[in-house]
């Protein structure tokens, strides 16, 4: 491809439909501002403030889960929010991700223990991204994207590798 | 700074507050008509929340509008309910301050500690003078950073957006210092009973004193950027008054009850670390609207800025940690210990019958009583209204549930 | 900080408990009523010249045969505190105090919820924190998860 970098002026690019949208979804993950605890604070105001400025990822919340591609559970998860977040997921349009950011979200955090807490959101959403951490630096959440950006990629090349193949 | 309401009258928006056209509402008090001829309007109820981008984590709110005006309106909580207070009676003393950090999560030392001082005050354990003094700096540096939360915060829940960027930036400078002295960015656990986790490193106080001088220009800043806005004085003015009954007999504490004119403040009605020998003022408010809320709240930020200069000119030499045994075994008691927390008055009533683990832990969360009172506040406001007042009170989901 | 003694019992018996149990603790003034007493108490505190205008605090301890409720209050013109303590049975009832004092309408949801007892006069006696069936949680009875339990997620 012979793109010129600046302006992309008098240039053609070929490929495939599918790796077009892929590399849209990798590069605008708008995700749901869904704070449920300390998390919040970290990773979706530290991130979206001036420092760390997910913005130039393409990483920009969104209010509604309608808007969104990626639910990032920031927080612990109890019984009378299980419902809701399975309810957010359900609302959310595909193709969707789920990030589940800190100890909390992943397996239960300091309040495991706790019999109304539940054990991970992965129990009740299923979870593309894991980020450990209590709560986790907003650079773990930013290399968790960067994670989510390879999983997608990856999964659009291995289908389209899986067609070849099958030729 | 012209009041925005003579500007606007001025320019024939708002009649001047007592020559109002009969019939019609006066200025501040927005009440919908009553008895519209041959009208009758049916009562909507509005769920907002538990996810909802403006109710400062995931508190739910039933309101019933009449129109735009809200009718009753009900808190729904306990979306973040994680048994701090069940899982403080299996944990030792000393991990105490790793629950409470994360019940208040934006402002972790006070409530570290909180559960600190009630241990220590079961013990009778003496502390160095240095560590009173690391506890009241690191106490106001965070005071600081939770209340930039709450303005950048605010000022989105009126629809501003720039200030929260210039809060974040001014908050980031805040972590960096709590990150060198403490370690962790939010989740401290830098407060123990006896003393504290450690000294300031090498270079700190400078770094500090460097903040400080910075803020007392972004302060500034800051409120003109938001409180010089003609649009949010108009938002908050006369908004979501509480007075001074309500407020007492709504138990309310901090800011809030500042805010409508009394003037308790636990740092100087029952000082405790080295607030006894601290200069500050203590901020109150007339009316008790938002705006009063809002001056208060700015108002301490100056305060605790003054206050971490005095503490590093004061700062005394000698241990930071008094010689406590690892395992906290206090005898039988209970007591009640209280810190002026950046949302109120936080307590921990703290039980205990022998054995390293308390008996009862109970967390008295300022938050909880001000969200009571919302409740009762919020008739008679625009549903446009709800998301500020919300605001203005700055409650933290995370100590409400517990 | 403390209030006077003599004044305490004098509004106690015009409320209905001449021998009430008056003690200094490290808490502070603690005094120990039977529950029948402790609304019309709570009341005649508030109208009293010690001018108890707030509930500071509310909170229940399950002492291993009853459940202990204790009141917190303030004055905030005489700067003055007293803690107010009763206790009640297992699965009993509690009549709430909210016409005294607003600020005990959610507390009391939330003892009576994770202490299992139920709340007469209240006006929204509902769950607070917790979803329907979940026992009450900050009983003694009731066990937190093992690390084994953890473990089998």
């Amino acid at each position: 491809m012979a793109i010129d970098r600046f302006t992309g002026e008098h240039s053609i690019a070929f490929i495939r439909v599918e790796q077009l949208f892929d590399l849209a979804r990798r590069n605008s993950l708008w995700y749901m501002a869904f704070g449920i605890a300390c998390c919040a604070i970290e990773g979706l105001m530290s991130a979206s403030g001036p420092r760390f400025d997910f913005d130039r990822m393409g990483v920009f919340f969104r209010a509604s889960p309608r808007q969104a591609d990626v639910m990032i559970v920031a927080g612990t998860v109890n019984k009378k929010m299980a419902e809701t977040v399975k309810t957010l997921y359900d609302q959310m349009p595909e193709p969707k991700w789920v990030v589940a950011m800190g100890a909390c979200a992943c397996t239960g955090g300091p309040f495991r223990e706790y019999p109304n807490v539940v054990l991970g959101v992965d129990q009740i959403v299923p979870v593309d991204v894991y980020i450990p951490g209590c709560p986790p630096r907003p650079e773990s959440v930013q290399y968790g994207f960067m994670q989510l950006q390879d999983k997608i990629k990856k999964q659009t090349e291995d289908r389209l590798a899986a067609r070849r193949d099958s030729h | 700074m012209t009041d925005a309401r003579d500007i606007a009258t001025e320019a024939g928006m708002l009649a001047p507050e007592g020559t109002h056209h009969p019939g019609l509402p006066p200025a501040g008090i927005r009440r919908a008509p009553e008895g519209v001829d041959g009208l009758t309007t049916e009562h909507l109820i509005i769920n907002m929340g538990p996810q909802h981008p403006s109710t400062h984590g995931v508190l739910r709110m039933i309101v019933e509008m009449d129109g735009e005006e809200i009718v009753s309106a009900e808190a729904s909580i306990g979306y973040l309910h994680r048994g701090i207070e069940k899982l403080a009676e299996h944990r030792q003393y000393n991990a105490l301050g790793t629950l409470m950090d994360r019940g208040d999560y934006v402002s972790g030392i006070h409530g570290e500690l909180a559960s600190a001082l009630a241990v220590e005050k079961l013990m009778e354990i003496a502390i160095p003078a240095k560590a009173d003094y690391l506890r009241v700096l690191l106490s106001e540096i965070n005071r600081i950073a939770s209340h930039l939360v709450w303005f950048g915060t605010f000022g989105l829940d009126t629809g501003a957006m720039g200030q929260f960027l210039y809060a974040m930036r001014d908050r980031e400078n805040l972590v960096d210092i709590l990150e060198g002295i403490t370690g962790a960015r939010m989740m401290f656990n830098y407060v123990r009973p006896g003393g504290v986790l450690a000294d300031l490193p090498a270079g700190m106080a400078a770094k500090i004193l460097e903040f400080c001088s910075g803020f007392d220009k972004y302060i500034e800043e800051h409120h003109d950027l938001l409180g010089g806005n003609e649009i949010f004085q108009h938002r908050v003015k006369g908004i979501g008054a509480i007075d001074r009954d309500t407020a007492l007999a709504f138990g309310l504490s901090g800011a809030n009850l500042r805010g409508s004119g009394v003037a308790f403040d636990v740092r100087r009605e029952r000082p405790y670390a080295a607030y006894g020998e601290m200069e500050f003022d203590v901020p109150v408010g007339s009316t008790g609207d938002s705006w009063d809320r809002y001056m208060v709240r700015m108002e301490e930020m100056r305060q605790s800025n003054r206050m971490i200069r005095q503490c590093l000119e004061g700062m005394p030499e000698g241990d930071f940690t008094a010689k406590v045994p690892r395992v906290l075994r206090p005898p039988e008691g209970e007591v009640y210990a209280a810190v002026e927390s950046s949302r109120g008055e936080t307590g921990i009533h703290l039980v205990s019958q022998g054995g390293d683990t308390p008996y009862r832990f109970h967390y008295k969360a300022p938050s909880l009583y001000a969200l009571q009172a919302l409740e009762e506040i919020l008739p008679g406001h625009l549903l446009a209204d709800v998301v500020m007042i919300i605001g203005s009170t700055d409650i933290m989901l995370g100590e409400i549930d517990r | 900080m403390l209030p006077d003694e003599t004044v305490i019992k004098h509004i106690l018996a015009d409320a209905g408990q001449s021998d009430a149990d008056i003690q200094e603790t490290a808490l502070g003034l603690v005094c120990t009523l039977a529950p029948s007493v402790v609304a019309s108490a709570l009341a005649a505190f508030k109208e009293s010249e010690l001018d108890f205008a707030t509930l500071v605090d509310l909170m229940g301890t399950d002492t291993g045969e009853e459940i202990e409720l204790s009141y917190h209050l303030r004055s905030f013109t005489r700067d003055e505190e007293i803690h107010i303590k009763c206790r009640v049975a297992y699965d009993s009832e509690i009549s709430s105090v909210w016409n005294t004092y607003p600020s005990a309408l959610m507390p009391e949801r939330e003892t009576a919820e994770l202490f299992g007892l139920t709340l007469s006069g209240h006006p929204n006696p509902k769950r607070l924190l917790t979803t329907d069936g979940v026992e009450p949680l900050l009983r003694k009875s009731s066990v937190i998860r093992t690390l084994q339990e953890v473990r089998d997620r």
